[in-house]
This record gives structure tokens, sequence and C-alpha cells, in this order.
């Protein structure tokens, strides 16, 4: 089986979130691995909430904002 | 902590959701969850039975936790909070997982499709654990309102608002109010002369006692958030005093310095001491110190010796004013596109090439011709090109439709007709005439003898190739329906120039916290469900500065802008947002990283206690100080660090 990588994806509430709805308001696909985590600015991502992710087995984290 | 009791809820949202995602599936996933009590599916969750099912199971199984699985929070959320509230539970106990917009809309395989959605349930899951019951807090709204901006959209709010018994503060930057619409002649399609129709608003304006004009004035600082902004404005010194003016307009009459008027667009004169229009409103001068010889050189003060009232003050300073308002409406206009760089036209390098905005003044009667039509050397013109969609609908300069160049420009076909003999030629890319009798009134303009020529005019030239085309400007171009190349003859051209943002709306958006579209005009909250509020709560906009728009236009947006501001005044308080952050101050070791990081200037450092402290009334609750705290001694209330590990925990099931 092939490498299925499993990302977390940090989003601002007020633009990463709402372009990742718009994403599926306009039905545009992508890989479903990865998982979004709404926070409400990307200036909340503190490095333990990513290292956090990799410690729990995210292969890869994605901040937006 | 109290044992947590889950109800997951899974919608169908007809086949949106349950197209792609197993739903059932799902639901038996959730069932098998950590404290979940029980787990449903339902074809639509947020109709009312969808909702009663919640309530329901709230009342019969003792739920003290939810989570809805279904669209996104920032569609549904408030909806399934207010349900929750409904049922006696705090609506913060409430979790949604947003498996449709992010989920089965973006997901092409079934199965992974439901992987993902199980996902997202155990990380709503794990996370509602956490939550804790919140407040919100109430706070009172400042029922006086600043409206930015005199023009037609500012002085409309302004009415409706003060009409309504409300104090309206109206700033604007130029000596009188009037904006754009003052200036112009007659307004398409009924041919209404425009100042008829404006001056009796201008003159309620001014005379209102629930309005305090504030012109030839600016906004310098905004601070606060809805309900209770403060805003500082800097009232420019007039250096005539307001208070003992009567405007008998003696000044104006005996001083003996001129400039070129600035409402004339530079084709009349106006003195040194001036009102740009005898109809100004205040009807109270203002000395331009760049043209007053008393200013330049020490010498003069004729005005001061006629005025009676001793109203002349060389001495007076600019005013700061503050005020304290609870909404703002902005409504700042638009600048006319110069254009100069279009050099292919030949503004400003042929005297007959005039802009729209110049033709408006030259065919009032109260400019600068006394309403007659003429060239430069007062001679009338024997034929006229009309040049629509410069600067506009061109991928150089605008790629926007300025929306009502094509109207203006039958109207000036119009008035060239009853006021001349001349021929008129449309030179025009595509006709819009798309409002309330527009249609009507370019097939009216289609029977008067007006010359209707479809093509983008390439140049304007004089360059005569012909003894007729000697002396005159030629315009060139191609006639696409006839498919050939033309060369038009005429004494006079005007350029239909686009509308476009004002110079400073950078500054301006900037400084009331909202953002600018990619071609500058200020962005509304949402295009088509919410066109007047910002995404700054109680920052409304109206008229030209969202983008181009027509006279009804703008006073329909400007009315519902006054609106807007009028509910919230009604309603008395607004609501904050319970999702804030807080400082524990046993923890705090008043560092002061936070004071310096937070965006909305919500953290204050107490001197005595040596710690810092968040403004529950500022904070946005974006959560940056809260990954900044070295000390770990802020809690992001909503979103604290358990929440959003628990959350990651959940999606890497």
């Amino acid at each position: 089986m092939s490498f299925e990588p499993r990302i977390v994806g940090f989003m601002c509430n007020w633009c990463a979130y709402a372009a990742a709805d718009l994403a599926g308001t306009a039905r545009k696909k992508y890989p479903p691995n990865v998982r979004i985590v709404r926070v409400m600015c990307s200036g909340r991502v503190e490095p333990a909430l990513i290292l956090k992710a990799f410690e729990l087995g995210a292969d890869g984290v994605l901040v937006c904002g | 902590m109290e044992t947590p009791k889950i109800g997951v809820y899974v919608c169908h949202c007809g086949s949106n959701i349950a197209g792609t995602v197993d739903v059932q599936q799902v639901v038996e996933f959730a069932k098998k969850l950590d404290s979940v009590v029980v787990a449903r599916e339902y074809k639509f969750m947020c109709s009312d039975p969808g909702q009663n099912m919640i309530k329901e199971d709230i009342k019969n199984l003792k739920l003290n936790r939810v989570v809805v699985a279904s669209c996104s929070p920032l569609l549904h959320e408030p909806t399934f909070r207010h349900a929750v509230q409904e049922a006696g539970l705090n609506p913060y106990l409430f979790e949604m997982a947003n498996i449709r917009e992010q989920c089965s809309w973006t997901t092409e395989d079934h199965e992974k499709a439901t992987e993902k959605a199980k996902a997202l349930v155990s990380a709503a899951v794990k996370r509602v654990r956490y939550h804790q019951p919140l407040e919100t807090k109430d706070v009172p709204v400042n029922p006086a309102t600043l409206i930015v901006g005199g023009g037609i959209a500012g002085i409309q709010a302004a009415l409706e608002i003060a009409d309504a018994g409300h104090k309206v503060y109206l700033v604007e930057k130029d000596p009188s109010i009037g904006g754009h619409m003052i200036q112009f002649d007659k307004t398409f399609p009924t041919l209404d002369c425009s100042a008829c129709i404006l001056t009796p608003k201008m003159t309620s304006a001014g005379s209102h006692p629930n309005i305090e004009l504030m012109t030839y004035s600016e906004v310098e600082d905004v601070s606060g958030f809805i309900g209770n902004f403060k805003v500082r404005v800097r009232k420019k010194a007039r250096f005539v005093d307001e208070e003992k003016c009567n405007g008998c307009g003696v000044c104006m009459e005996k001083c003996p310095w001129k400039a070129p008027s600035e409402f004339d667009l530079g084709l009349g004169e106006r003195k040194a001491i001036y009102t740009p229009f005898p109809q100004a409103v205040p009807n109270i001068p203002v000395i331009d110190k760049e043209h007053c010889v008393y200013f330049l050189r020490g010498r003069c003060r004729a005005c001061e010796k006629f005025c009676e009232r001793g109203a002349i003050d060389f001495e007076q300073q600019d005013k700061i004013v503050e005020l304290e308002v609870g909404n703002i409406i902005i409504a700042t206009g638009y600048d006319p596109f110069d254009p100069t760089p279009i050099v292919k036209y030949g503004y400003n390098r042929y005297p007959n090439v005039y802009t729209a905005l110049e033709f408006e003044r030259l065919c009032n009667a109260a400019g600068p011709t006394g309403g007659k039509i003429v060239l430069r050397d007062g001679s009338e013109p024997k034929s006229v090109a009309i040049i629509h969609c410069v600067g506009s609908r061109d991928e150089n300069y605008h790629r926007y439709c300025s929306r009502v160049c094509c109207m203006y420009a039958l109207k000036y076909s119009h008035l060239i007709k009853e006021k001349t003999e001349a021929d008129v030629y449309q030179m025009y890319i595509d006709m819009r005439c798309f409002g309330k009798g527009y249609e009507e009134f370019y097939e009216r303009l289609s029977k008067e003898g007006v010359k209707f020529i479809r093509g983008k005019v390439a140049e304007v030239t004089d360059r005569a190739l012909t003894d007729e085309e000697k002396g005159k400007l030629i315009v060139c171009g191609e006639d696409t329906l006839l498919g050939t190349v033309i060369r038009v003859p005429v004494d006079m051209v005007i350029l239909c120039i686009a509308l476009e943002p004002r110079s400073d709306a950078k500054q301006v958006a900037q400084l009331f916290r909202i953002s600018q579209g990619a071609d500058g005009f200020f962005i509304e909250r949402h295009p088509k469900l919410d066109p007047v509020a910002t995404m700054t709560d109680g920052i409304f906009i109206a008229g030209c500065c969202q983008g181009p728009k027509d006279i009804p236009d703008t006073v329909a947006q400007a009315s519902a802008a006054a609106t807007r501001v009028l509910s919230l005044i009604s309603k008395g308080k607004v609501e904050l947002e319970a999702t804030v952050a807080v400082i524990d101050e046993e923890k705090c070791s008043g560092c002061r990283v936070c004071n310096i990081l937070c965006p909305y200037n919500a953290i204050t450092f107490i001197e005595d206690k040596e710690v810092s402290r968040v403004n529950e009334a500022l904070c946005k609750g974006c959560g940056t100080c809260v990954a900044a705290c070295p000390s770990a001694a802020i809690t992001h209330k909503h979103f604290t660090t358990e929440e959003i590990m628990a959350e990651i925990e959940g999606v890497l099931v």
C-alpha cells in the first residue's frame, strides 16, 4: 500500500478556514489526508501544538493564516 | 469536572453529505466513542425536527455536551448554539464537526470521505469534553453616529438617522457638503437638475438639530469597538470664525486675489477666500493659504477690513475634536480617473478634449460658462465625440465597468442636442443601460439623431488627412459592426472617465480597520447578503467607496446603512464574544510581551501590581498572546491548549 501521510492543518477562522470552506462550496477536490483544526488566528498556534501533532503521529503540519 | 454525557448528531444534508459519506457508519463509530451517550442521524439537522431531536435528548438523556456533524460552523454554529441554549444547556457546551465543506464536498473517494468524517467527529467529541460554560457580556451602544463623507450617501444616511432622533456627526474634508453630485448638471434618466434635488437635502443636513456638521475636517484616529468608538477629528483652520460669519459674501467680493476653482475643475476661478459654490453648506468661506496674499507676503487683509462681523481670524489654528460614537458609516465616495496617462486620447494635449466631470461644469448653468457648451475659444462646437470606457473595462487601468458612464454619455448627447446644433457621436463598446427607466432613455436618445459607433477608440489626433479634417480633432478607431476603420473629425471630445477608489482609500481602510478589494474599493461583509456592513462590527459603508454606482443605488445603500445603525441603536446593546483571553495574575511575570503583540491593544500593564490585564471589550479572542506568553499565564477561553490538543488527538485517530 502506498504511503498516506497524515497532515494536521491549523487554520485561521477568518481567512484560511473560510477559504477551506470556499474550496468545498466550489466543490474543489483535494486528498482527504489533511485534517483541519480551527483556531481564531494563526497567531494562536504555539510550538507546543505543532509538536503535539507530531508526537501523536502526524507526518506533516500546515499552519495557514 | 462533571461526567460528560455527549450526544452526537450526524446530518445527511440531503445528499450533500450522505451522497459521499456513509452516515450510518459514522453514527456507529460515534456510539463507541468515550462518553457518548447517544448518536443519531437525520436528513436535515438544522431543520426544526432536527433541532427538536437534539433538544429532546438533552432533556430526556440529561446530555451535558452536544456535537453536531454537518456543515461549517461559520454557517450553522449560531443555529445549534441557540438550540442547545433553548434546551437549557450553556451554548458553549457544543461543538461542530465540519463534514460537508471540508469533507464530503472536497473528497471523491467515498470510503476515505467516511474515514475523514469519523476523524472529524472524534476530534469534536474529544474536544467538547473540555468545554466550559461561558457567559457573553452585553455592552451598551452609544446612540451617536459618525458619518465620514458629505456626498449624497453621507447626507442621506445622516438625515435618516437624525430624523429618527439620534445624534449624527457628519465629517467632510471639503469646505462644503454636496460631494460629486452637486457638481453635476442634470441627472439621468429623469433629467432632474442635480442641484435642485440635492440642495434641499444639504440645507436640511446643515440645519438639522441632530446633525453636527464638521466640514473642512478629517478623521485622524479611531479606537474602540462596536457601540463604543472614540474618534479624533481635525477641524482644519478656515481662518473664518464660524460663530461670527453670517455668510454675507462681502469678503469674497472684496478679495483681490484669484485661484483656479477646484469645484469647476480649473475651468473657472474663485477668490483666495471662497466657498466652493454659492449654495455651499455651511455658507462659511475658507481662506486658501496657498493663494492668500496676506499669508504669502504679509499684506492685504482686505477681507478683514470689509467684514462687518469681525469674523476673519488670521490666527486661527486647527482644532482637534474628540467624539464618542456607537457606529460609523463610511461614505467617502470616489475619485474621477485622470485620463492624462492615456496619451492617445489627447487629454491635456488638445485643449478641446474634456473629461466628463469637466463637461458637467461646462453644461451647468451655474458653471464657468453659464451653461453654454463652448470650446476653449468660446465658439460653439459643431460636432462632439463622446468616448466611453476611458479607464474602465481596460486591463491597463481598471478592469471593472464604472456603471454610470453609458447613462451620463446618453445624458450629454441629449444636453448637447438641446443646447447646440452639433452632431453627436457615441463611441461605445457595449451600451449598458440596466436601471429603472434606463433602457427607455437609451431608446429615446436613439431617436434624437445621435450616432452610435461601436468599437474602442484607438486614438484622438489633430493630424488631418483631408481638408475636411483640418483644424479638427479626429477620432480614429474601428466600427466593429461595419468592420471598417473610421476617422471622425469633431470639434470637441468628451472622455467618459472611470470612477476609481479615492487616492487615500488605503489610509482610510487602515484607519477604520476595513478591507479593500483588488480594485481598491472597500469590501462589504458579503457581496450579496450583506452589502453595507464590513468585517469590522459597527462600521458600515455606503456609496461609491464600495464600488461605482449611480445615485439611486447610492441613496438605497446609504439608507440601508442608516437602517443597520438604527437597529443597533434601538437594540441598545451588543453582545461581546465570550471567547476572550484571560490572564492569571498569579502566573504573570509582568514581562509585557503580550502588551506589544496584541493587535487590538487590548492588554494593559497594571503598574502597581506589575501584571498585564486583558480588556475583554477590546479583546477579539485571536489568542496570539496565549501562544506568546512565556509563563503560560494566559488562557484562551473556548480555545484552551487542552481543547486544541484534544482536537489534534481526535483528528489523528
